[in-house]
């Protein structure tokens, strides 16, 4: 038997192909192309690490049982799904969720610009006890998002204390002061 | 032994594929238990306490690196130059925010210097006297007219021959909205 080409690859196509043609019948074929269709979609159902992708981790018992912090909305709180108000870094979030609004919980929805300055709260992480630093930065230059309204209180002072108050909006020095959603970004870890 | 040739093969694909794609999905670490920064793998730094008291009280508007929009006093390489002579220096404590301020004196002191110390250090005077919680206390007793006594402690500074000029520490009028 005379190789048609002398490269490797082509002679190890070749190879597969005369094989296949002298054992396989037509039904083996769509047999084995089955098992192949089968096979690819059953690929990503094997165990593999997919901790990064995970929404939900497996259901744990309740780390945090009522009253075992401070403060009342870390008792409540879950560090799952940021479209929801109690989720942790909302605890002195007041306005629209920038989250529900087709961003992130520290990022802006397109067409709208996070304000250069915030006010800064903290909030306590339910599922490790610890103290972080929030900033509760304004996306402004659109119009309200009108999505996922939640009010927090931690920490809010009066007006008479604008610069730890929530009821304001906090797009001082942005381009527009047309408020539209509230974020809430870490800023650090509180010792 | 065909059949079993490509059982072989088809389990060493699968293998393959299992480490290639479990390597793949090997995100950065989070140090924060939440499922979005796991995404990230945001990692956040502890904080000082007198970092804290800074970003939970100044923060928000002069900025975690101490500069901000144009309307907020610059405190990068500028805030040290009050603390060249005795007028600025009380200023500085002085100023409605700091003296009005709910963290104690001793708080204040400390991130005072730790401001001073990180925004500043080359307008510092030599013999700069860290504050002290007993002089943040004898301080914040006064209430001042705070763009009165800014403009007087700028006069003095330029009088003392410790400001190069007026301007550099003026604040732009903003723009209107």
């Amino acid at each position: 038997m005379k190789p048609i080409s002398r490269s490797r690859f082509d002679r190890l196509i070749e190879l597969a192909s005369r094989c296949a043609a002298q054992r396989m019948s037509r039904r083996s074929f769509l047999t084995r192309c089955g098992g192949w269709l089968v096979a690819s979609s059953a690929l990503p159902l094997l165990p593999v690490s997919r901790r990064a992708q995970a929404g939900d981790a497996p259901q744990k018992p309740p780390q945090n049982p009522k009253g075992a912090f401070a403060s009342e909305f870390a008792n409540q709180a879950q560090t799952k799904d940021p479209t929801q108000c109690n989720y942790w870094r909302y605890c002195s979030s007041d306005g629209y969720l920038c989250a529900c609004c087709g961003g992130g919980p520290s990022t802006c929805p397109p067409g709208s610009s996070p304000s250069p300055t915030s006010w800064v709260g903290s909030c306590i992480n339910p599922d490790d006890g610890k103290t972080y630093l929030i900033a509760y930065r304004d996306c402004c230059g659109k119009d309200s998002c009108g999505r996922c309204s939640c009010l927090g209180q931690e920490g809010d002072m009066p007006e008479y204390r604008p610069q730890v108050n929530n009821d304001i909006v906090w797009c001082f020095g942005a381009s527009s002061m047309v408020y539209h959603c509230s974020s809430a970004g870490l800023v650090g870890l509180a010792e | 032994m065909p059949k079993n040739r490509a059982l072989r093969g088809g389990v060493v694909l699968l293998v393959g594929a299992t480490v290639f794609v479990s390597h793949a999905q090997n995100a950065p670490v989070s140090n924060v238990p939440d499922a979005v920064t796991r995404k990230t793998g945001l990692h956040v730094e502890p904080m000082a306490r007198p970092a804290r008291i800074y970003a939970e009280n100044c923060e928000g508007c002069h900025g975690w690196a101490g500069i901000s929009v144009t309307e907020i006093p610059t405190l990068k390489g500028r805030v040290g130059y009050f603390a060249r002579i005795p007028e600025g220096r009380r200023y500085l404590v002085q100023v409605p925010n700091v003296a009005l301020n709910p963290s104690s004196d001793e708080d204040i002191a400390a991130m005072m210097n730790w401001l001073l110390a990180t925004y500043s250090r080359d307008e510092l005077p030599a013999d700069f006297v860290p504050y002290s919680a007993a002089e943040v206390a004898q301080l914040r007793k006064a209430r001042i007219d705070v763009a009165a006594d800014r403009r007087r402690v700028i006069a003095a500074l330029v009088a003392a021959n410790e400001l190069p000029s007026p301007d550099v520490l003026s604040i732009p009028h903003a723009s209107l909205y």
